[in-house]
């Protein structure tokens, strides 16, 4: 886990592109992910690089709702997107649960566990995205993408 | 995720009640399958492998594929080009 993954990044250099902060509401979740998506289009990320911000974004929103906020409405997620000077995207998804350590999750592809139900989100969103960071006490990710 | 994935697992139990263990899922029109799905399917191949059955996939998308691959459960999978072939599979 890097302390600040913006580190040569000042935040004053990252352009505001999206900032959403919404209920923490399972069915609010698909209309974020598709205002990213959105966003991404008028960019003119090509469809691959879309595709794979897409999902480890959606895979971020439920983390945040369902284990950060437990689906409970009057807590409030909040989803930015940002590019830097160099095109490139980032990603924050900000919950205000208690966090987690992201160091203590099973690796989903360990035997045992290749069967399992759940466990998937943060392997997939760390394959997906080129950079991941969690930040304050593990209740925001940072996600880039080059 | 969401009204989607309830609909499946919804279908699913309603599949193994039944006692059907022999599955074809086309995912021609999934553009994209999130852990939550991957969590269902996986669970659902298990759930019918072990009354002697099967869950074969038909049409996933290139990125289906991919994700699948990415988690490590694609080579659980049989993958068909059509449903035919699936079926026919299970002869």
């Amino acid at each position: 886990m890097t302390p600040d993954s913006n580190a040569g990044r000042p935040e004053n250099e990252l352009s505001e592109l999206l900032n959403i902060g919404f209920p923490a509401n399972p069915g609010a979740i698909g209309t974020v992910a598709d205002a990213v998506t959105e966003t991404l289009i008028q960019l003119r990320v090509p469809e691959q690089k879309r595709l794979e911000i897409g999902l480890a974004v959606q895979e971020a929103l439920v983390n945040a709702v369902v284990h950060g906020c437990k689906n409970d409405p009057s807590k409030q997620v909040r989803c930015r997107l940002q590019s830097d000077p160099l095109g490139r995207i980032v990603i924050t998804v900000t919950d205000p649960g208690p966090g987690f350590s992201p160091d203590l999750l099973s690796d989903p592809k360990r035997q045992e566990n290749i069967y399992a139900d759940h466990g998937r989100g943060v392997y997939l969103i760390r394959q997906l995205m080129d950079e991941v960071s969690f930040e304050r006490r593990g209740n925001e990710i940072r996600m880039w993408k080059y | 995720m969401g009204p989607a994935v309830d609909a499946l697992r919804q279908v699913f139990e309603e599949s193994l009640g039944g006692g059907d263990t022999r599955i074809v899922l086309n995912l021609a029109e999934v553009s994209m399958i999130d852990s939550t799905g991957i969590g269902l399917l996986v669970r659902f191949l298990a759930s019918t492998k072990q009354r002697g059955g099967n869950l074969k996939l038909v049409q996933p998308s290139k990125f289906a594929v991919q994700t699948l691959r990415l988690v490590g459960v694609l080579n659980l999978f049989e993958v068909f080009e059509n449903d035919d072939a699936a079926v026919e599979s299970f002869a």
